[in-house]
C-alpha cells in the first residue's frame, strides 16, 4: 500500500474505500433503473394495439399503483391547479401525477431498445446486445399494420408510454449508456489499426535488421529473397502507418459542423506522433546486398573462411604435434623408469605388471585423444611404478600426468571455446585468433630476425630492396596462402626451418625475399595494409563495395522519411521539438549554460592583474572553490595553478596569528575552536612545508 | 534523493497503469507544471497521451473513446470539478491520481458521484512540488509572508509540498530550523504534525543515519539573490530563441551586448566587493561612481545601494542616506526606491540569526585571511552564498545548536547523510550551484535543495515586496516589538 511497484516513491490507494462507497450509491441507482426498465417490460409486453384501452389501463394500473387523484391539487412539476380542463395523468412507470404539458412519452421502439438491452447484458457481459433492431423490427411491423386504428382512439395508448419527466430522464440516460456502448467512432478504428501496425513493425523491424547485416556480412543464414519479402512488407506497414495516421488527421474536416478543437488536436497528435514513430524506426532500416552484391559478399566470405578454416587447421595441427613431441618425450622417460610400492589415485587399479600402459575399458572407449590416452598409461605407470616401491619415479610421473593433465583441460576448455565460436559463427573472434597467431609467429619471426640481423648488415637497407617484391600484386594471394599453410602445417621446429638460411646467408636481399613469410611480415608500412590485410579482413573491402550500393538501395527507405513534407512540416511547427531540448538542458542542470557563455564576458579577466598576482591553493583545499571561474572545470584548472606558492613570509604570519587565536581560544575555554584552529594550523604548516619542498 | 526522477516516476506509473489506448491528461494549473518539468511531450506521446486538458477547462469535448488520467491537487475546487465530471463523463474511464494527502470524506462524495461506474483507480501520488533539476525543488510561490509571518494558505501548501517531496524520496526526517525566524519554526511544526498524523505513510525502513530537514529563511542571507546571476535571469529571454545552431552564438552574442550595455561588468565586480569585502571607504566610492554612469540602469544602482545598505548597515560612517539621493539625482523610481529600505527591513542585521559580512569566529577569519593572501581568482564569482557555509557546518556536525535547533527531544549523534534544505522566500540559482558543488565533492552526502520559489533579483524584490516590509512606519516599530519580545 504505501509503495508502488516500479517507483522508490510512496503512494496511497483509496480504491477499496471509492468502491466501498460507490457500491452503495450504484445498488440504490442500480434499482432504480432496473425498477423502471422491468415495468417498461411488463408494459410491453402484450399486444397494446389489438388490445382495448380499458384493458390497456388495468394492466398499465396493475404494473404500479397509481397515485390517488385527490391527493395531488396540483401539478408537482409546474404547480398548476388541476381542474376539468387541466387533467391528471399517471405516470405508467412510477404512478406519478402530472399535467398533460408536463407529460412524456416513450415510444414502444425505444421501450424495446431498453429492454432488450438490459436482458441481453444480463445475459452475456461480453456481448452487448447484438441487435436490438431485430426485436422491435418485428413490432414494429404490428404497430404500422394498426396505426390507422391507433390514431382514432384519442385515449389509447398503443404505442407510446406515459411517464413522468424524471423516469424518462433516467430512461434516457440509460439509453445514451447503451449507444456508447455499441458505437465505436470511426477514429478508434482507425487507431487501432494503426496500434496494431505499430506492433508489428516493433516485431518485424528487428527480425529485419537481424537479416540484414547478416546477409551483408556475406553470411548465408537467410536468404536474400526472404529478406527482401521483409523489407517490403515492413515497408509496406510504414505505408500503412503513414496512411492511417494521415486519415485519422483529416477525420471529419470535411464535415459540417467541423469536429470539436479538441477532437482535431488529438487527430494532429496521433499524426504527430505516428510520424515521429516511423521517423525514428525508419532510420534502424538497413539496406540489402543486390544479389550481385550478394554474390560477391558470399564468395568473399567463403574466401575467408576457408582461409580461416585452413589457419584454425593448422593451428590445431601444430599444437597437437608439439604434444605429441613432448609426449613421446615423457613416454621415452617413463618407459625407462621402475617399480614404486605405494598407490595412489582415485582410477580403479589393476595388476600391476611392469610399466607397460594398461589397456583397460576406459582406454579403449577414449583413445581417440591422444593426450587422454597418455595420461591413461602415465596413471598405469604410476601404478606400477608404486607397487614397485620406487618413490622417485613415481614423483617425476606424477609430475609429468599433472603436466598432461593442465594441458588436456586446457586443450578441452581450448575445443569448448572454438565449438562455441564456430557455432556462433563469430568471425571477429576468429579473426583475432588468427592474428594472434600471425603475431606469435611474428614474434618468434622477430626473435629469429633478431638473430639474423646480427649476420646482416643494414637493416634499413634490406626494407627498400624488398619493397618492390613485396608489392607485386600477383604474387598476394599465393604468398598469403602459403604463408598460412607454412604457418600451420609446420610444427614449432619445422617453422623456423625456412628462416634459418637467413643465419648463414650473407646476402641480405636473398634473406628477405626468400621466405615470404618473413618478408611478409617484416614489410614496411606502405605496401603492408594492402597485402596484408586486403585478402584477410573482408570488412575493409565490404566497406568499399557496400558505399555505392548502399546510394543504390537506401532510395526507398530515404524516400520513405521524406515521402511526406507535411509530416516534416507537422515536425516542425510543433513547439515541443526544440523546446524539449531547452528543457531538458534546464531540468538537467542549469549551471551548464550559465557557465558556458560565462567566459565570453569574462574573458578579459584572464589578464586582470589580480590574477597573475594571485597564487592559489593546493588542490582539494576547500577554500579554492569560490574563486574558481568555472565550477565544472576546477579539477582540471586546480591541477597546475595549484603549484604557484603563497609567500612564505605571510604564511609565517598567519601561523603566528593562528597560534594566537589558539592561546585565546584555549583562555576562554572555546575547546571547539581549538580543534577547529589546530586544523587550520596544521593546514598552514602543510601549506608551508610543502612550499619550501618546492622550491628546494 | 533525485526529484526529477521521483516525480517523473510518478507520471510513468500512472500512464502505465491505465493500459493501452488513447489517453487524456487531466491536470489543474499547479500540476501542470509539475508535469511539464519531467516529461517532454514527445516521449509522453509515446505513451499514447494525445491530450492535456485542464480539469477546470469549460469546453471540453465528450471523447467516449479516450481514458482519462486526472492527476490533480487534492484541492476543494479540483474535488468539485472532478464531481461535476463524474456525474456526466466525458472519457469512458479515469484513473485519478492526487498529488497529496486526500480527506476520506473527498473520497466519499467522489466515490458517490461515480454512479456509471467510470472510475478505476483513485491514489495518492505524492509528485506535490515542482522538480527543478534532480537536486533542486521549488512551489513556485511568490509572496509566502506577510511581514515575518506565514500567509496561511502559503504556509498549508508549503507544508503539503515539503511532507509530498519527503513521501516521495520515501525520507521521514528529523527536522532543524533557523531560530532567527519565526516562519521557518512554523514550517518545521506543520511538516512535523503531518508526519505525526501520516504516521502510517512515513514508515519507511529506516536508515543508519537518518534524513535531516534544515528548514532556512530568506532574510537570513538577501545577500545572495541580489547578486547578478547574469545568465539565469535572462534565461527566459533566450529560450525563446529556437534554432539550436544559431541559439549558442546569439546567447553569448545577446549577454555580451547587455554586459556591455549595462555596463554590467563593473557592476558585479562592485556588486561582488560588496558582498564579500570589507573596505567601506572604497565600497562607497565604488557605488557613487558607477551611480553617475549613465549606462548603468536604474535597477542596477538601486541593487547596488541595496547591497551597501545592508553590508553597511551599522557601518560608523554609513552614507546611505547620501547614496539615496544620488538615486534620486539619478532619476531612479521611487518604487525602486523604497525598495532599498525595503530590503533592508526584510533582511537587514536585526533580522538575521547569523552574521553575513563579517565573520566572527575564528575558522571564517582564515579563511578570509587565506582568501586575501590568494588574491581572487575571478573576481565576479567571489562570492559564496550563506548556504555554503551553513551546509558546510552541517556535513560537518558543526552546525550550531543554538542558532538551528532540532524539532523535538531526539538530535542526530552522525553526521548526517541524506539533508533536505529548504528556504523559505525562495532559494536560488546560485545557491542550487552550491548544492550541485557539494554533492558532488562530498561523499556519503546526498543534499536536496527546495524553495518557496527559484528567485533572481527581480522576483525576490517582488517577494519583499509582498512581505508588506515596504514602509519603514508603524509596521517597522511592530515588527521590532515582535522580534524583540521573541528573544
Amino acid at each position: 500500500m504505501r509503495t508502488c511497484p516500479g517507483t522508490n516513491s510512496a503512494v496511497r490507494s483509496h480504491l477499496s474505500d471509492f468502491k466501498k462507497h460507490r457500491a452503495a450509491r450504484i445498488d440504490h441507482y442500480v434499482v432504480e433503473v432496473n425498477k423502471l426498465i422491468i415495468r417498461l417490460e411488463k408494459l410491453t409486453a402484450f399486444d397494446r394495439t389489438n388490445t382495448e384501452s380499458a384493458k390497456i389501463r388495468a394492466i398499465e394500473k396493475s404494473v404500479v399503483p397509481w397515485v390517488n387523484d385527490q391527493d395531488v391539487p396540483f401539478c408537482p412539476d409546474c404547480g398548476n391547479k388541476f381542474s376539468i380542463r387541466n387533467r391528471r395523468h399517471h405516470c405508467r412507470l412510477c404512478g406519478s401525477i402530472m399535467c398533460k404539458k408536463c407529460m412524456e412519452l416513450i415510444s414502444l421502439p425505444l421501450a424495446n431498445k431498453l429492454t432488450s438491452a438490459s436482458k441481453e447484458s444480463l445475459s452475456t457481459h461480453t456481448s452487448p446486445s447484438q441487435s436490438p433492431n431485430s426485436v422491435h423490427g418485428s413490432r414494429r411491423g404490428s404497430i404500422s399494420s394498426m396505426s390507422s386504428v391507433s390514431s382514432v382512439l384519442d385515449e389509447k395508448d398503443d404505442d407510446r408510454i406515459r411517464c413522468c419527466t424524471h423516469c424518462k430522464d433516467t430512461l434516457l440516460k440509460r439509453e445514451q449508456q447503451i449507444d456508447e456502448k455499441e458505437h465505436t467512432p470511426d477514429i478508434v478504428k482507425l487507431y487501432e489499426k494503426l496500434r496494431l501496425c505499430m506492433e508489428k513493425v516493433d516485431q518485424k523491424a528487428p527480425e529485419y535488421i537481424r537479416m540484414a547485416a547478416s546477409l551483408n556480412a556475406g553470411e548465408t543464414t537467410y536468404s536474400l529473397e526472404h529478406a527482401s519479402d521483409l523489407r517490403v512488407e515492413v515497408q509496406k506497414v510504414y505505408e500503412l502507418i503513414d496512411a492511417l495516421s494521415k486519415k485519422i488527421l483529416t477525420l471529419g474536416l470535411n464535415q459540417d459542423p467541423p469536429p470539436h478543437p479538441s477532437n482535431l488536436r488529438l487527430q494532429r497528435m496521433i499524426r504527430y506522433s505516428a510520424t515521429l514513430f516511423v521517423q525514428e524506426k525508419l532510420l534502424g532500416l538497413m539496406s540489402l546486398p543486390t544479389k550481385e552484391q550478394f554474390e560477391e559478399l558470399k564468395k568473399k566470405r567463403k574466401e575467408e573462411m576457408e582461409r580461416k578454416r585452413a589457419v584454425e587447421r593448422q593451428a590445431a595441427l601444430e599444437s597437437q604435434r608439439r604434444l605429441e613431441e613432448r609426449q613421446s618425450g615423457l613416454a621415452s622417460r617413463a618407459a625407462n623408469g621402475e617399480v614404486a610400492s605405494l598407490r595412489r589415485g582415485p582410477a580403479p587399479l589393476r595388476k600391476a605388471e611392469g610399466w607397460l600402459p594398461l589397456s583397460g575399458g576406459q582406454g579403449q572407449s577414449e583413445d581417440s585423444d591422444p593426450l587422454l590416452q597418455q595420461i591413461h598409461n602415465i596413471t598405469s605407470f604410476i601404478r606400477q611404478a608404486k607397487a614397485a616401491g620406487r618413490m622417485d619415479e613415481v614423483r617425476t610421473l606424477q609430475e609429468n600426468l599433472r603436466q598432461l593433465q593442465d594441458e588436456y583441460d586446457q586443450q578441452q576448455t581450448e575445443k569448448a571455446i572454438e565449438l562455441s565460436r564456430r557455432q556462433a559463427e563469430e568471425e571477429d573472434l576468429q579473426r583475432e585468433q588468427l592474428q594472434m597467431l600471425r603475431e606469435r609467429e611474428l614474434e618468434r619471426e622477430r626473435e629469429q630476425f633478431r638473430v639474423a640481423s646480427l649476420h646482416t648488415r643494414t637493416r634499413s637497407l634490406d626494407f627498400r630492396e624488398i619493397g618492390p617484391f613485396q608489392l607485386e600484386p600477383s604474387r598476394e594471394p599465393r604468398t598469403h596462402l602459403a604463408y598460412a599453410l607454412d604457418l600451420g602445417s609446420s610444427p614449432v621446429p619445422s617453422s623456423t626451418a625456412p628462416k634459418t638460411p637467413s643465419l648463414s646467408s650473407t646476402q641480405p636481399t636473398r634473406v628477405w625475399s626468400g621466405p615470404p613469410a618473413v618478408g611478409q611480415e617484416r614489410l614496411p608500412q606502405s605496401s603492408m595494409p594492402q597485402q596484408h590485410e586486403g585478402p584477410s579482413l573482408n570488412p575493409f573491402d565490404e566497406e568499399d563495395l557496400s558505399s555505392p550500393m548502399e546510394e543504390a538501395t537506401t532510395g526507398p527507405p530515404a524516400a520513405g522519411v521524406s515521402l511526406d513534407p507535411s509530416a516534416r512540416i507537422l515536425k516542425e511547427y510543433n513547439p515541443f521539438e526544440e523546446e524539449d531540448e531547452e528543457e531538458e538542458a534546464v531540468a538537467g542542470n542549469p549551471f551548464i549554460q550559465p557557465d558556458s557563455p560565462a567566459p565570453n564576458p569574462f574573458s578579459e579577466e584572464d589578464e586582470h592583474p589580480q590574477q597573475r598576482l594571485s597564487s592559489p591553493l593546493v588542490p582539494g583545499n576547500p577554500f579554492e572553490e569560490p574563486t574558481c571561474i568555472n565550477p565544472f572545470e576546477m579539477d582540471s584548472d586546480s591541477g597546475p595553478e595549484a603549484e604557484e606558492p603563497i609567500e612564505e613570509e605571510l604564511l609565517l604570519q598567519q601561523i603566528d596569528n593562528i597560534k594566537a587565536y589558539i592561546f585565546d581560544a584555549k583562555q576562554c575555554g572555546r575547546l571547539d575552536e581549538v580543534e577547529v584552529l589546530t586544523e587550520n594550523l596544521r593546514e598552514l604548516k602543510h601549506t608551508l612545508a610543502k612550499q619550501k619542498g618546492g622550491t628546494d | 534523493m533525485n526529484v526529477v526522477f521521483a516525480v517523473k516516476q510518478y507520471i510513468s506509473k500512472m500512464i502505465e497503469d491505465s493500459g493501452p489506448g488513447m489517453k487524456v491528461l487531466l491536470m489543474d494549473k499547479e500540476t501542470t507544471g509539475i508535469v511539464s518539468m519531467v516529461y517532454t511531450q514527445s516521449e509522453i506521446l509515446q505513451k499514447e497521451v494525445y491530450l492535456f486538458e485542464r480539469i477546470d477547462s469549460q469546453n471540453r469535448e465528450i471523447m467516449k473513446h479516450l481514458k482519462a488520467i486526472c492527476f490533480l491537487r487534492p484541492t476543494k475546487e479540483n474535488v468539485d470539478y472532478i464531481i461535476q465530471e463524474l456525474r456526466r463523463p466525458k472519457y469512458t474511464i479515469y484513473f485519478i491520481y492526487f498529488s497529496n494527502v486526500i480527506s476520506k470524506s473527498d473520497v466519499k462524495s467522489l466515490a458517490e458521484a461515480d454512479e456509471q461506474e467510470v472510475v478505476a483507480e483513485v491514489q495518492e501520488f505524492y509528485g506535490d512540488y515542482i522538480a527543478v533539476n534532480p537536486h533542486l525543488f521549488s512551489l513556485n510561490i511568490l509572496g509566502c509572508c506577510q511581514g515575518r509571518n506565514w500567509d496561511p494558505a502559503q504556509l498549508s501548501r508549503t507544508t503539503q509540498g515539503l511532507t509530498a517531496l519527503l513521501l516521495s524520496l520515501k525520507k521521514c526526517p528529523m527536522i532543524r530550523y533557523q531560530l532567527s525566524s519565526e516562519a521557518a519554526k512554523r514550517l518545521a511544526e506543520c511538516v512535523k504534525q503531518v508526519i505525526t498524523k501520516e504516521y502510517e505513510l512515513f514508515e519507511f525502513r529506516r536508515t543508519e543515519v537518518p534524513p535531516l530537514l534544515l528548514i532556512l529563511d530568506r532574510c537570513d542571507d538577501a545577500i545572495t539573490p541580489l547578486l547578478n546571476q547574469a545568465f539565469v535571469e535572462n534565461y527566459p529571454q533566450f529560450k525563446k530563441m529556437s534554432g539550436t545552431v544559431s541559439k549558442h552564438v546569439t546567447v553569448v552574442g545577446e549577454l555580451s551586448r547587455l554586459v556591455s550595455e549595462r555596463n554590467l561588468l563593473e557592476v558585479s565586480e562592485v556588486e561582488q566587493e560588496l558582498a564579500c569585502q570589507n573596505d567601506h571607504s572604497s565600497a562607497l566610492q565604488n557605488i557613487k561612481r558607477l551611480l553617475q554612469n549613465p549606462k548603468v540602469t536604474e535597477f542596477d544602482a538601486a541593487r547596488l545601494v541595496m547591497l551597501y545598505a545592508l553590508h553597511y548597515e551599522r557601518h560608523s560612517s554609513n552614507s546611505l542616506p547620501g547614496l539615496m539621493m544620488d538615486l534620486r539625482n539619478k532619476g531612479v523610481s521611487e518604487k525602486y526606491r523604497k525598495l532599498v529600505s525595503a530590503v533592508v527591513e526584510y533582511g537587514g542585521k536585526r533580522v538575521r540569526g547569523s552574521d553575513l559580512f563579517s565573520p566572527k569566529d575564528a575558522v571564517a577569519i582564515t579563511k578570509q585571511f587565506l582568501k586575501g593572501l590568494k588574491g581572487v581568482e575571478n573576481v565576479y564569482t567571489q562570492h559564496q552564498p550563506f548556504l555554503h557555509e551553513t551546509l558546510d557546518h552541517l556535513i560537518k556536525g558543526r552546525l550550531k545548536e543554538n542558532l538551528y535547533p532540532y524539532l523535538g527531544p531526539s538530535t542526530l549523534r552522525d553526521r548526517p547523510q541524506d539533508i533536505i534544505v529548504f528556504v523559505i522566500g525562495g532559494a536560488t540559482y546560485e545557491e542550487a550551484l552550491t548544492v550541485y558543488n557539494l554533492n558532488r565533492t562530498t561523499p556519503g552526502v546526498r543534499i536536496v535543495l527546495g524553495g518557496t520559489t527559484v528567485h533572481n533579483t527581480k522576483s525576490f524584490l517582488e517577494e519583499v515586496l509582498a512581505s508588506g516590509l515596504h514602509s519603514r512606519s508603524k509596521e517597522s516599530s511592530q515588527v521590532t516589538s515582535r522580534s524583540a519580545s521573541r528573544r
